[in-house]
């Protein structure tokens, strides 16, 4: 195994030799993962804004694994990156590979997710999970009242529960469902981010409350499943809300099969994270404070139109 | 006690040990029942069935891979890989022609023999060890379903009439007779798998591979083939499984699929099959799959939080495997010669 690894290892670096020397900075761009289409948003339109400003780009994935992380920061350091965008595994568990890299000279950029130290980021930038949890029950609020009956149940399917962004949306959109006298949740279920189990949970649940008018889901993914799991039982007008704003979920919400979801600027956030990193490497300075927070947007039915793969239309 | 009576005693514990999963499924039923009115009705069980079928198609295949001695990690991603075929096929295409329904099955279905084929081949034909030749499969079949989309999601898989690609749904979501699809298809290959398993040289075959794989070569078994052909089926069954999702979920997500491979290895073990090979039963897996499924279902019905939910699930596994044990060194002391259940670990030593 180590021989092949070894091998393998000494053909790519003669492969590496031969190519001519690309002397531009180099950018390495580190996400969860590349099969969620968000997160391949993010890490497309942070490249491509690197390519634009005249950097070298890498692209690795950490699949939420903070050890991997750990590697691949060590990866980052050992190849002289200038510039690291991370989407990070882990509001703890990342400090030290942030620590790491930034004593290692290279200026870290945190996009989506925060970590809880402050000072080691040059910048941290992230969409306000709370504040698009309460525009999306909001709407869900206002729209299972529109339906009519004055008493309403609906279930909730979180995304995997030891997820901080799982904890936040669920909070957000409890301060707003629990205010309300007319609203009961009557199951809640992990579904762990995932369409197929979002599907069959929700078929289970709708057996045992039979009740159901909404269903509020921690993303797009869920809420997807959730719809199908709605379609197979043959109801109708039943409620679903999600959140990150996938095309997917806009297309539903187009098509009335979703009722609203938050959209994340992912787009917006990864070129920020970019300008800024670019700011700071020609200027010295970001010209901006570390914490910054950018607000989700409400897609309902009338202006999903507006929205492609992340970002609002120009 | 008189050696009589205590002779009986032992039958009377070895036949429960031997009904175990059945009374498992049975105490399990009853309890839901109790705790949740609407867990009993015609309605929810057959979406019960339905959620079941995902993994006892998986269980069936993996059963005669176990049974010949082998294992099948594969599956899970096997099943993501079927569904990002046929998904791919509907809504992209090859060179901007969109394939039909029945192709697109057809490929999904031929990829994954393929892949079972692989695992067969590096198994009997290379040697290499069964839990590594399908751990290595798994990662391939994976990536090369995340490759397809490049991790994307191909979406509206129920297709459009004007380009004649609609009907892929059927597959997931119809009815026949009152039961979804998914269940008679269950029942279907349990049905085949079980006389296959029981009545054809081809099943005892199996069985012979698992419990003695030298003796089998000497009795003239073509063990290779044997072993090639278990992998194959059990590769159907896992993308029949990926079919069955995409089509219920109108689209195909590149990481369907993960994990199931252990659900399938869990319901198979519950259901009494050694993992040493040579000693188990299809009937026995069905029930293992209905137990995993009826505990996750009645759990979510319950309203039990998803960390409990793990936790009870292995709790389940660990047990089934101790009794397991429990039954073969009782039914080894209580009739030495035993043919099937009492084989000591020197004859699976060789």
């Amino acid at each position: 195994m180590s021989t092949a690894r070894a091998i393998a290892g000494c053909g790519l670096l003669l492969l590496a030799g031969c190519r001519a020397r690309d002397t531009r900075p180099l950018v390495a761009i580190v996400v969860p993962s590349q099969d969620n289409p968000y997160f391949k948003a993010e890490a497309d339109a942070a490249a491509a804004r690197a390519l634009e400003l005249g950097y070298r780009v890498r692209v690795d994935a950490h699949d939420d694994d903070a050890y991997r992380q750990d590697n691949l920061v060590d990866a980052a350091i050992a190849s002289n990156a200038k510039i690291l965008i991370l989407d990070n595994a882990g509001t703890d568990a990342s400090i030290s590979a942030v620590r790491r890299a930034t004593r290692a000279g290279i200026a870290v950029f945190l996009i989506d997710r925060e970590i809880t130290a402050r000072g080691l980021a040059k910048a941290q930038i992230v969409s306000d999970n709370d504040q698009g949890a309460r525009l999306v029950a909001e709407e869900f609020v206002r729209s299972m009242h529109d339906a009519g009956s004055a008493k309403s149940e609906y279930a909730e399917l979180l995304g995997r529960e030891s997820d901080t962004n799982a904890q936040v949306r669920t909070t957000g959109f409890h301060a707003v469902l629990d205010k309300d006298a007319g609203l009961t949740m009557v199951a809640a279920q992990s579904a762990n981010w995932s369409q197929a189990e979002a599907f069959s949970k929700t078929e289970t649940m709708l057996q045992a409350h039979g009740s159901i008018r909404g269903i509020v889901a921690g993303n797009d993914t869920m809420a997807l499943g959730a719809a199908a799991a709605v379609k197979s039982a043959g109801l109708k007008g039943v409620k679903i809300v999600g959140f990150d704003g996938s095309p997917d979920a806009v297309a539903a919400i187009e098509s009335g099969a979703m009722l609203a979801t938050a959209l994340q600027p992912a787009v917006l956030i990864s070129r920020l994270a970019m300008d800024e990193a670019d700011a700071l490497v020609k200027t010295g300075s970001t010209g901006k404070p570390e914490m910054q927070v950018i607000p989700c947007d409400l897609v309902v039915k009338a202006n999903a139109g507006m929205y492609v793969n992340f970002e609002k239309k120009q | 006690m008189s050696e009589r009576s205590q002779s009986r005693f032992g039958t009377v514990v070895l036949l429960l040990l031997k009904l175990r999963a059945v009374l498992v499924l049975g105490i399990l039923l009853l309890a839901f029942s109790i705790l949740t009115p609407s867990f009993l009705t015609a309605n929810n069980l057959s979406i019960l069935a339905k959620h079941v079928a995902i993994s006892a198609i998986l269980a069936v295949g993996m059963t005669f891979v176990v049974l010949a001695g082998g294992i099948d990690l594969s599956v899970g991603s096997v099943a993501g890989l079927a569904g990002m075929v046929a998904g791919g096929l509907l809504t992209v295409g090859i060179g901007g022609h969109l394939a039909g329904v029945v192709v697109s099955v057809a490929a999904a279905l031929g990829v994954s023999v393929a892949v079972g084929l692989l695992n067969g081949l590096l198994v009997s034909e290379l040697g290499v060890a069964p839990f590594i030749a399908t751990l290595g499969t798994l990662y391939i079949a994976r990536g090369a379903a995340l490759l397809l989309s490049q991790g994307k999601t191909f979406p509206n898989l129920a297709g459009t009439a004007a380009r004649g690609s609609t009907g892929f749904s059927t597959l997931g979501q119809s009815f026949l007779l009152g039961v979804p699809l998914p269940v008679w298809l269950m029942i279907a290959i349990a049905g085949v798998a079980t006389v296959v398993a029981a009545r054809t040289p081809f099943g005892r075959h199996v069985y012979a591979v698992g419990g003695n794989e030298r003796a089998a070569r000497l009795a003239g078994i073509r063990v290779e083939r044997v072993k090639l052909l278990t992998y194959c089926f059990s590769g159907v069954c896992a993308g029949l499984v990926g079919l069955i999702i995409a089509s219920q979920l109108e689209s195909a997500h590149p990481a369907t699929g993960e994990s199931f491979e252990l659900n399938a290895i869990a319901a198979v073990v519950l259901g009494g099959t050694s993992l040493m090979g040579g000693r188990g039963s299809i009937g026995g897996s069905l029930i293992g799959a209905f137990v995993i499924g009826v505990l996750a279902d009645g759990l979510v019905m319950i309203g039990v939080s998803e960390f409990w939910q793990i936790v009870i699930k292995g709790v389940v596994i660990v047990m089934a495997v101790t009794v397991d044990q429990m039954q073969t060194k009782l039914q080894s002391r209580m009739t030495p010669a035993a043919p099937r259940g009492g084989r000591d670990r020197a004859q699976v030593a060789v």
